[in-house]
């Protein structure tokens, strides 16, 4: 794994060159566009980084090229490695889709065949621990880009690494967002 | 489950040559002693180490004379020495007592001592049942290369065990017949054997022979001893043995799950370890809970740091940055002389820099390789002042910069542009041609 430092530089190289490449087109933009259109280089950025090794990177990729808008911008940041990620991202994703549909399919056939014989106030409490669990983990998989096509497991190992991904993320723009700022201050004064 | 004492003695005592007279009198002090044991550790689980401690030293003390040397569980014993990092401030005392019976209990005991929670509950449930101990020391001693897996192992068999705790806890007033019965006793010591060969990788599809294994209890208890030094052998890492533990289903799914849920509680370790505050959370539910408020708090942390960005620059252009970075390169062009800066003392001086510095003055360079670009494209309505400040400021920031950032820059940019841009810099001069160079550069 990348030392933080060398993880925020790449990011942030990647973000900026993503940031000009928004400039170039208009030259004025709503405050909510910019907003977006920084997110969105930022997003990409911190999943270009991830040079596809994580599911959910390619998740994010994917879903941001299926806008029409963004699509351009997506392939110049991403370069040569565009059509290899997108291939890999759509790929994935079809094989993530397939294997939740036969597990769905398993579980139904299932289903039937299991009974829990335990007593009535043991039976309550595993099922209301489960249910609590499980309402999270759907709230996690909503969360995390392409969670929805992962089993736990998985998830848990998406989570840690876009976790990751996200406080580097946060790091860099915090300091952008200082040193903007301090500019302004200094701008204003000086 | 009433003979299950007895039983459980009988099994340790079995490999080893007891004379029967003292025998007797023995295993009925000694079922006493553990189901004292067993109760005050039902009791007194939540109150300390040290109490459980000392009484297992009072249980090691009290079994001295009964408990003969049992090679295999020594063996055991030692090569769970040997890997576990957490238990390792707890082995120096073990020396104390003598004899490798000893060892495994005060093994079992000092295992309390070490920090980690599931050991110690681990290894204080199965301090009272040493076929248990066995269990749990040969899977420590199985998995050992995995790391904090092995303490998962211990922690379920505890829960199995557990159950078999609570009702032998029952039978503490029972006067215990010594004989047992040739075909129970059996049975025990066969499971005792069992639990003790667990090896966990990857597949289930040895849960046929985890069927077939538990079905052959009714053999003679003279495999159990060769089961038992087979605990320790090099696992295949190719599929995984998954045994059913005692009074836990038998079927692939529920063992499939079992794996399932210990991969899980592995990786949950880890987030534990990466999301803040939640050290002092165990169960499952309250650690998503962290989890899903740490990537949300994450989330909009970022939506909020866009917005900001997006306020503070009309133009997304960043070229603020330029300026900025001006003001702390003053700081920096002092430690240095001249203006041609060698990659050796550019380094130097970008330690000093603090990383925040450090990323914007990597901005800093980025933008101003690109404003040429951007200059040449706003032509029409670009302002004269603007294209002077940045200029200037980049200018500055190439001049310092080059040396250090070609090579990163080198897979980002065109080389065309860095060609351009070394021929011009090494003709410049501090003030004075900048101005030039800054035309040329607008060219």
């Amino acid at each position: 794994m990348h030392s933080p430092s060398q993880l925020k530089r790449d990011f942030l190289k990647q973000w900026l060159k993503g940031l000009q490449m928004c400039n170039y087109p208009k030259k004025e933009m709503s405050i909510l566009e910019r907003k977006k259109a920084i997110k969105l280089s930022a997003d990409v950025a911190m999943a270009s980084t991830r040079n596809a090794t994580s599911c959910w990177s390619l998740a994010l990729i994917a879903n941001a090229s299926k806008d029409g808008n963004n699509k351009c911008l997506v392939e110049h940041l991403l370069g040569q490695e565009s059509e290899r990620l997108k291939m890999a991202s759509t790929f994935q994703l079809a094989i993530l889709n397939k294997k939740l549909r036969s597990k769905k399919i398993i579980k139904k056939s299932c289903s039937v065949r299991r009974v829990k014989k335990l007593a009535p106030r043991m039976v309550l409490a595993s099922s209301v621990a489960k249910r609590l669990a499980k309402n999270r983990t759907q709230l996690l998989k909503s969360l995390v880009p392409g969670g929805e096509s992962m089993d736990e497991f998985s998830l848990i190992k998406e989570t840690l690494d876009y976790i990751v991904s996200l406080r580097v993320q946060v790091d860099v723009m915090r300091c952008l967002a200082n040193a903007s700022d301090l500019l302004n201050c200094k701008g204003v004064h000086g | 489950m009433n003979r299950a004492l007895p039983e459980m003695l009988h099994c340790l005592n079995m490999p080893g040559n007891v004379a029967s007279g003292g025998g007797t009198a023995d295993i009925s002090v000694l079922e006493r002693q553990r189901a004292r044991m067993k109760w005050q550790q039902d009791q007194h689980f939540l109150i300390g180490n040290h109490e459980l401690n000392v009484f297992s030293a009072q249980q090691l003390h009290q079994l001295q004379g009964s408990v003969s040397n049992d090679p295999g569980f020594a063996e055991y014993v030692t090569r769970a020495l040997k890997p576990d990092p957490g238990m390792e401030s707890g082995w120096p005392d073990v020396g104390k007592f003598g004899g490798d019976d000893h060892l495994g209990y005060g093994a079992c005991g000092y295992g309390n001592v070490s920090g980690i929670e599931m050991n110690y509950e681990a290894i204080a449930r199965t301090v009272s049942c040493p076929p248990t101990v066995a269990a749990a020391i040969s899977e420590a001693a199985v998995t050992e290369t995995k790391g904090k897996e092995s303490i998962l192992p211990e922690k379920l068999n505890s829960a199995a065990g557990r159950e078999s705790f609570k009702k032998r806890k029952a039978d503490k007033n029972h006067n215990l017949k010594v004989v047992a019965e040739e075909d129970v006793k059996d049975k025990r010591i066969k499971g005792c054997a069992e639990e003790g060969d667990s090896k966990i990788t990857e597949q289930n599809s040895s849960s046929k022979a985890n069927i077939s294994n538990n079905n052959n209890r009714e053999t003679s208890t003279d495999t159990s001893t060769k089961e038992n030094s087979k605990v320790t052998e090099v696992q295949k890492p190719d599929y995984i043995h998954v045994r059913a533990r005692r009074g836990q289903a038998t079927d692939s799914h529920s063992l499939a799950e079992r794996v399932r849920r210990e991969k899980i509680s592995e990786r949950m370790k880890y987030l534990q370890d990466l999301v803040p505050g939640c050290n002092k959370i165990t169960g499952k539910a309250g650690m998503l809970d962290e989890i899903i408020n740490y990537v949300q708090s994450l989330q909009r942390q970022v939506e909020f740091l866009s917005m900001k960005l997006a306020a503070v620059n009309p133009r997304l252009d960043f070229n603020i940055e330029n300026i900025f970075t001006k003001e702390i390169f003053p700081a920096c062009a002092s430690t240095y002389p001249t203006i041609e800066v060698s990659s050796e003392m550019a380094n130097p001086a970008y330690f000093q820099l603090s990383p925040l510095q450090q990323v914007v003055s990597c901005c800093g360079l980025e933008m101003g390789i690109n404003p040429p670009d951007m200059a040449l494209k706003r032509t029409t309505s670009a302002p004269v002042s603007i294209p002077e400040t940045f200029l200037d400021s980049s200018c500055f920031n190439q001049i310092q910069a080059t040396s250090t950032w070609d090579s990163e820059l080198q897979n980002l940019y065109s080389m065309e542009f860095q060609q351009g841009r070394s021929t011009t810099f090494p003709s410049q001069t501090f003030t004075g041609s900048i101005e030039g160079g800054n035309l040329k550069m607008e060219m």
